[in-house]
């Protein structure tokens, strides 16, 4: 038997009609299949939130009611950069959900760059990565303060990075034109899943800034 | 119910959710304890879902956004 | 044809590759950071990393999401490739969800014999105290190493069934996401490879890795935790496909409460593997960056002061229970499904109270989340928390009692039939019953600070892990078997097989659970012949041959009933399930048109009740 084929389900939502019998049937294939891939992203959800919850009760086991001493200034700054980067995001996808499509680039890209700049601020102070401009005083290795701070901060961090490398996919292909008014679920899936890593920062901030009196570990 | 999809809708979420985590540094910084820190998360962590990731839409129909 | 034209081909090129590169990246940035240059475990681990990588892109697995991200168009293709045998997609990428759940059983049959020898091994050691052959530490590799392959072979097992199944069950035509299903394949394949690997170097923990032991172990354990978590991944990853299927695409008139039985348990299931998995994902890395990086979550470590500024061995138990008590759910749930799907057949009669059945998978697992902490009563946490562990584990005995009396009932006054897969549904049912009732022994704190890591225990898991999934899972092979090939297995070898696992499989439980009350140590090579065991653990190694043997008489069966077995027909078992409603191999598309839900799934012998509409069904 030959191989053969059956019409592509456009995979991100593509402007352009697929092959499908009549513009109803392909309609309600798109329809259904976006409902399918929404409930399968938000199960991704719900799974990971109980890798991010198991890290959460590690820093809750090892630390009890203590917490690291980590720059306040620093933590309101990244926080700050991670929800102005959630509304340039929603911002974003409400434009292309009115076909604006100058608009969406704009604030995607916009997006990325706070992204970005989180990145940065977790990179230099948080992890003190880089000694000539902020001295950092915590190690992976150091104690139990600086292990789950890395730990959760670089799992944090491992979702920013993939999420900046999934705006730039997104806004590549806009570009190019993919997308549209009412099919995009691409740019939809890349919105949530960044407003998902600022819900995790949501519970992280507390956790590792604010819950706690400060030790002073001796080494 | 509020109007998920208008751009003001989202930066009066984004005023919101600033004032709540300026309201959450200073249950911080008067020891407030876990409990409401935790439950102060969930707030801002619910609003995320709801107006910014539209988790509704999970179970409305599609093409009535 | 091309050697490379085969997926597998390619994708163990891609791992070879990926282990070099991963060395040589670990290797180049030692150098730079002025590092010892090499360094066996970080080499391995940068390589192993990827390996998996380089063996998903080789075999294909990740190169449609690849083209979506340049946003070319990927056609889905149907039946086997065009200039190739048919076999062929059997050993490479393939979208097709039988074709998916016939690898993901096959695999697991494989592993299960690994498995098994491995166990073969070591069982001859202990068929006599003293050291014959095997060393402490092999001893302990062998052991350890029996786990996960056999824990892997169960989860594959698990894939397997349902793949295969429930998409034929709801009538769908495929997975919700067939590209994501054939990635959650695949990605076995390298961890596997992974697994065997570490074999090289050895590790003595057993499955449970408890540090400080894998934190001092040798470089083993790094392999081992990272082709757990790759099997942990396709866990996730394919669990959440089925969950979307199931729930999106059944077909008109199949309510939930419509669906087969089975469906329910494996919706279950993969509600635990969905969230609880990650927490030995988490687990198990943790392990790994405080082997690599020092970083002390669980190794203790003190200040000058004497404070632990480090971690907690105990942090790694809640963590690891966390998933693993629920994982022993996603090993049986699944086969406690098919003996609810079997038993209507055979007995053709309802299936008594669908409705709690149904109910007791999801009590089930929900419950199992919450009694993790039973395997730590002898841990040394709090000791309020043994009081409450053990009125949650004693809880979990409701549901599950909810299904044996299901079971009962659905036997009851029934017309039985004996033929294979019936005997293997009421072989589980014996055996689970042995693993059920040894479950409470060691859920009263009481009696488990005995009975803790000695053999009572290991007879205690086998039993339910042969009730829960082996015996089902052959049930399952012998029942649709026709369904998958065309042809029916030999009935004789079945029965053979049947009669030779059973009572051998009771006489090696009982035998375990009493050198455990003896005290039989578990994980250790020798004994003392003061115990008085010797005779029993003889009794287990012969009883372990004897089952191994009537496996490989299944596999036989297996491959030769697929070209000389008679030919099957559509339906020869009289099911109502819609699976068997279709022609026999189930074809390509497996159904032609949609199929429509009239009636309840089980009402075998109810005169004019129909299941499915207009294909004939329900006739009894
Ligand atoms: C019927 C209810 C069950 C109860 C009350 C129960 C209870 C227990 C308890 C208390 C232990 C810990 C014993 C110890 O280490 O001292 C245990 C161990 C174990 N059980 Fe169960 N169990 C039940 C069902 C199952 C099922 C269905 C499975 C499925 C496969 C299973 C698999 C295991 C395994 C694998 C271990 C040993 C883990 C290890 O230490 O390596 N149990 N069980
Ligand atoms: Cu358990």
């Amino acid at each position: 038997m030959a191989a053969v084929t059956t019409p592509a389900h456009a995979p991100l939502g593509h402007a352009h009609a697929s092959h499908a019998d009549t513009p109803h049937a392909d309609h309600d294939n798109f329809a259904a299949q976006l409902r399918m891939n929404r409930l399968g992203l938000w199960l991704f959800f719900i799974s990971e939130a109980f890798l991010f919850g198991g890290l959460l009760a590690a820093r809750f086991y090892l630390w009890g009611g203590t917490r690291p001493e980590l720059d306040q200034n620093i933590g309101l700054i990244v926080t700050s950069m991670l929800l102005v980067s959630s509304i340039s995001m929603r911002i974003a996808e409400t434009a292309m959900e009115r076909g604006n499509r100058k608009a969406f680039s704009f604030f995607i890209l916009l997006t990325a760059i706070f992204g970005l700049i989180f990145m940065g601020g977790v990179m230099v102070f948080e992890w003190g990565l880089f000694p000539a401009i902020y001295q950092g005083h915590l190690t992976p290795w150091g104690d139990k303060y600086g292990a789950i701070v890395f730990a959760m901060t670089g799992m944090h961090a491992l979702h920013v990075i993939s999420g900046v490398a999934f705006i730039l996919i997104v806004w590549n292909l806009a570009r190019k034109g993919h997308f549209s008014k009412e099919r995009h679920w691409g740019v939809e899936a890349c919105a949530i899943y960044w407003h998902y890593v600022d819900v995790v920062w949501i519970f992280f901030y507390p956790a590792l800034y604010l819950i706690g009196n400060v030790a002073h570990v001796t080494h | 119910m509020l109007k998920q999809n208008g751009y003001g809708i989202v930066v009066f979420i984004g005023v919101l959710l600033a004032i709540l985590t300026v309201v959450e540094y200073f249950m911080g910084l008067y020891h407030v304890g876990a409990t409401l820190l935790m439950l102060m998360a969930a707030l801002k962590a619910i609003l995320v879902l709801y107006f910014f990731m539209h988790v509704s839409r999970l179970w409305t129909a599609e093409g009535d956004h | 044809m091309r050697l490379t034209s085969l997926g597998l081909v390619r994708g163990l090129i891609g791992y070879a590759v990926g282990l070099l590169l991963g060395m040589a990246v670990v290797v180049v940035s030692r150098l730079l950071m002025g590092m010892s240059v090499w360094e066996a475990e970080a080499a391995w681990v940068g390589g192993v990393f990827f390996a998996v990588i380089g063996f998903l892109g080789g075999v294909g697995a990740l190169s449609d999401w690849l083209k979506w991200t340049r946003g070319a168009e990927t056609p889905l293709l149907h039946g086997p490739p065009a200039d190739k045998p048919a076999w062929t997609r059997y050993f490479g990428v393939d979208y097709n969800h039988k074709v998916i759940g016939i690898q993901y059983g096959v695999t697991g049959l494989f592993l299960l014999l690994i498995g098994g020898s491995l166990a073969l091994v070591f069982r001859a050691e202990l068929a006599d105290s003293g050291i014959s052959f095997l060393q402490p530490g092999t001893y302990n590799t062998f052991l350890s190493m029996h786990a996960w392959v056999a824990l892997a072979a169960i989860l594959l097992g698990v894939g397997g069934m349902a793949n295969y199944l429930v998409p034929l069950m709801i009538g769908a035509a495929d997975m919700a996401f067939p590209r994501l299903n054939a990635f959650a394949y695949w990605i076995n394949v390298p961890a596997i490879l992974t697994l065997l690997l570490s074999m090289l170097f050895g590790w003595d923990s057993g499955w449970t890795a408890y540090p400080p032991l894998s934190l001092r172990g040798p470089v083993g354990y790094q392999l081992v935790f990272l082709s757990i978590f790759s099997i942990g991944l396709s866990s996730i990853l394919g669990s959440l496909n089925i969950i979307v299927t199931m729930l999106m695409m059944r077909p008109k008139g199949m309510s939930l409460f419509r669906m087969p039985i089975f469906c329910w348990a494996i919706l279950a299931t993969s509600l635990i593997q969905l969230t609880a998995t990650q927490l030995i994902g988490q687990a198990f890395l943790m392990l790994s960056f405080e082997r690599t990086l020092g970083m002390p979550f669980f190794n203790p470590l003190y200040n000058a002061a004497g404070e632990n500024i480090g971690g907690q061995p105990l942090l790694f138990q809640h963590l690891f229970w966390f998933y693993s008590h629920p994982a022993v759910y996603v090993f049986v749930l699944p086969g406690l499904g098919i003996i609810s799907e079997l038993l209507p057949v055979f007995s053709r009669k309802p299936l008594f109270g669908y409705r709690w059945v149904a109910l007791s998978s999801l009590a089930i697992a929900l419950v199992g989340f919450l009694v993790w902490g039973h395997h730590m009563f002898t841990s040394g946490y709090g000791e309020y928390l043994r009081v409450v562990f053990m009125i949650s584990t004693l809880l979990v005995a409701v549901p599950t009692g909810v299904k044996f009396f299901s079971w009962l009932g659905t036997l009851w006054g029934g017309r039985l039939t004996f033929p294979t897969p019936m005997l293997f549904t009421l072989g589980a049912i014996s055996v689970f019953l042995i693993g059920g009732l040894s479950g409470p022994i060691l859920a009263t704190t009481a009696t488990d600070l005995f009975l803790h890591d000695t053999y009572f225990v290991v007879g205690h898991f086998h039993a339910t892990i042969f009730g829960g999934f082996v015996f089902p899972f052959f049930a399952a092979i012998y029942y649709w078997y026709p369904k998958i090939t065309g042809r029916m297995y030999d009935e004789t070898m079945g029965k053979l097989h049947f009669w030779l696992m059973t009572p051998g499989f009771w006489l090696m439980s009982l035998a375990q659970m009493t050198a455990g009350t003896m005290g039989m140590r578990r994980r250790i090579a020798d004994y003392d012949p003061a115990l008085g065991v010797e005779n029993v653990h003889l009794l287990v190694t012969i009883a372990g041959f004897v089952i191994a043997f009537s496996i490989l008489i299944m596999i036989y069966n297996l491959f030769t009933s697929a070209e000389i077995g008679a030919t099957a027909g559509n339906n020869p078992w009289r099911s109502r399930s819609p699976e068997w409603q279709i022609p026999s191999p189930a074809p390509e598309h497996s159904y032609a048109r949609p199929i429509a839900v009239v009636g309840e799934p089980y009402d075998y012998g109810l005169a004019g009740s129909k299941y499915i509409a207009s294909m004939g069904a329900g006739d009894d």
